[in-house]
């Protein structure tokens, strides 16, 4: 009896980790927007699944490979990301927070009701001949999409920091989030920058939304679920800071599978604004943040 | 409407700025046309079909929820993003005590809203500590959290598949109201919330309100307590709030959490009151009527595209008017600039 409860313990805390890397690399892109632009994207979510749909169209009508689509997903979006930043949301940048919040509120009502049109509301999923065989360590399951989604997950997370700490690009990106004024100084063209990063973080959504769907389900009606949980994970980790958006995503992960398996009914949807709350409240700078991000948050 | 904004535009001038005579009579004729208002859409009862009834019903709410929104986002800037949860708590107070503890509906009306207002105060010491998105993810995450609190008290709230108030029989505590008795209900709710945000904006705690709105630090300085004058009004927002909230539980007799603790209503409280111009009584009262009338009637004759319009509106909304309609006409009479595009520069990077 102790012996299946460990079993199902240890595998609620695989499952955990491996679904945490995958909501790490669903937040890290909302994280780099928000810490670099202080916009909430409202419209992340729907990044995440109309990449989720760019898969799957791929998959079935061409026949890819999920983790060969992921790289046309992540095109397509970071076009369309840099589109919509550099010639819509730059115009209202510099307003109050309800500005951007509403007007990223409308893209997200448009994108997930022309999904609904063009996809319909069913649910769909990525089929692969892998992504479900498991591979069997002792006792504990561990299915190989889930597996290699995570894999995924954790090299772009990472390779996202590279980018921004070792390369031109990022350094300008960072440079752009902590001021800007010096930075245009710097002949930094902001405008170009700040479409970039969109570009790059509706990039990362996409890849992800191919992973979920391929590990999983989704609808067009799924799309505010992501944009919720992209919140609570990048407050958790602390605004713009790529690592803690690992930490937040693995945490949330851990806690939700946990969760699931000894709270009853639907107290796990509670669990994660509880923590959500109590952090803010507690330590607004997120669990690995710094006290830098969190003062450069203005009304 | 030409009439109103003119009357409106004239309110936030300091009264000894003009002549005294003049002061005394302008001063009143917002009161004025606001009771005109409410005089016709008395008379205007009779000329509707329960379906037009109806409609016209769900703009008074929005009105009044607009209105509630705006004393906590609009006068004191706190983009609250969720203040669903005042709707919630109000509609899921009064079903329970009317289902369970056979209470009468009108008392428990008020209590909703004293409910929802200590709700607010209880959550506003903490969380109003925290600035700009922080407080707007906060105030979301508890909407988010009371929404799975209610969703898992089954015993209580029947959880997912929903409670009926009885509005039949024996068992029914308070004569259902029909579609006249909550028009009438929900044009007074109306007619109470702008009331509440008209005196708000005149009096020494809306300006308060609006000093921390501009600079806390310095309102704070200036001798004003800020943590009360903030608590204080999200306290108010949440009474008005939970006041709707009681009435549209009873008028829909079933309710479910999904329903009650709908993101989408706060959401539709922000871009009224945005699109209408935030912090002016005007503003949430044109954008609430505009936006649901707008709404209903895409809903009638787009069925499959109404939201992907309504998006689109609100994108282009914000774009060509991010201070508001009522903010911009304001600040155009007063500068004599009336180009949208200069408008649409003052955002831009």
């Amino acid at each position: 009896m102790a012996r299946d409860q460990v079993n199902s313990f240890l595998q609620a805390t695989v499952y955990g980790l491996l679904q945490g890397g995958l909501l790490a690399l669903i937040a890290v892109g909302f994280s780099l927007v928000w810490g670099v632009m202080n916009v909430v994207n409202l419209a992340h979510g729907a990044f995440v699944i109309l990449g989720a749909y760019v898969g799957w169209e791929l998959n079935t009508k061409l026949g890819w490979d999920p983790f060969l689509a992921m790289f046309v997903a992540a095109a397509v979006l970071f076009v369309l990301g840099y589109v919509l930043q550099r010639w819509l949301i730059n115009l209202v940048i510099n307003g109050p927070i309800f500005i951007t919040l509403l007007l990223t509120f409308g893209l997200d009502l448009l994108i997930v009701q022309g999904m609904n049109i063009a996809f319909s509301g069913n649910y769909r999923s990525i089929h692969t001949s892998y992504a479900s065989t498991g591979l069997d360590l002792g006792s504990i399951r561990v299915p190989v999409g889930r597996l290699l989604a995570f894999g995924v997950a954790v090299l772009l997370t990472i390779a996202l920091v590279l980018l921004v700490t070792r390369t031109r690009i990022g350094t300008s990106i960072m440079a752009t989030g902590m001021d800007r004024g010096a930075a245009r100084l710097m002949g930094i063209r902001a405008r170009h920058v700040y479409a970039l990063t969109f570009g790059i973080a509706a990039a990362l959504a996409a890849v992800a939304g191919t992973m979920v769907g391929t590990v999983g389900t989704f609808n067009p009606a799924s799309a505010g679920a992501y944009t919720l949980l992209s919140f609570v994970i990048a407050v958790l980790g602390g605004l713009g800071n790529m690592y803690g958006a690992l930490v937040g995503g693995l945490v949330i992960g851990l806690v939700e599978a946990w969760a699931g398996l000894y709270l009853p009914g639907t107290w796990v949807n509670a669990l994660a604004f509880l923590v959500l709350v109590l952090v803010l409240i507690v330590r607004p700078s997120g669990l690995v943040g710094r006290a830098y991000y969190a003062a450069r948050v203005e009304v | 409407m030409p009439g109103v904004t003119a009357a409106e535009t004239e309110r936030d001038e300091p009264s000894a700025a003009a002549p005294p005579g003049e002061s005394r009579w302008r001063r009143y004729v917002p009161w004025g046309l606001g009771i005109l208002l409410l005089l016709a859409m008395l008379g205007l009862q009779s000329q509707l079909y329960v379906g037009q009834e109806r409609t016209v019903s769900a703009i008074f709410m929005f009105v009044a929820l607009a209105q509630g929104w705006n004393l906590i986002g609009g006068f004191t800037g706190y983009a609250c993003f969720g203040q669903v949860v005042f709707f919630g708590l109000g509609g899921y107070t009064t079903a329970v005590a009317m289902t369970h503890w056979g209470m009468n509906f009108w008392p428990m009306l008020l209590i909703s809203g004293v409910v929802a207002a200590l709700f607010g105060a209880l959550i506003g010491l903490p969380l109003l500590r925290l600035k700009g998105h922080y407080f707007a993810i906060a105030t979301l995450g508890v909407a988010e959290g009371m929404r799975e609190v209610v969703t898992n008290l089954t015993d209580l709230t029947g959880g997912g598949s929903g409670i009926t108030i009885p509005t039949v029989g024996e068992e029914a505590t308070t004569t259902y109201l029909g579609n006249d008795g909550f028009y009438l209900l929900f044009l007074g709710l109306a007619a109470f919330s702008v009331l509440v945000g008209g005196l708000v904006s005149r009096n020494k705690f809306g300006f308060a309100l609006r000093a921390i709105n501009q600079d806390e630090e310095a309102a704070g300085s200036m001798g004003i307590n800020t943590t009360r004058a903030k608590v204080a009004a999200f306290s108010l927002s949440g009474f008005v709030t939970g006041l709707v909230g009681a009435t549209y539980a009873f008028q829909q007799a079933v309710i479910f959490p999904e329903r009650l603790f709908d993101v989408d209503i706060t959401v539709l409280m922000v871009v009224m009151v945005v699109i209408g111009g935030s912090g002016t009584v005007l503003g949430p009262l044109l954008g609430a009527v505009v936006l649901q009338f707008l709404s209903e009637y895409l809903r009638q004759n787009f069925t499959s595209a109404h939201t992907f319009i309504l998006g689109a509106i609100i994108i282009v909304a914000v774009v060509l008017l991010p201070q508001g309609a009522v903010n911009y006409v304001r600040e155009a009479r007063r500068t004599g600039n009336y180009s949208l595009l200069a408008n649409v520069r003052r955002y831009r990077l």
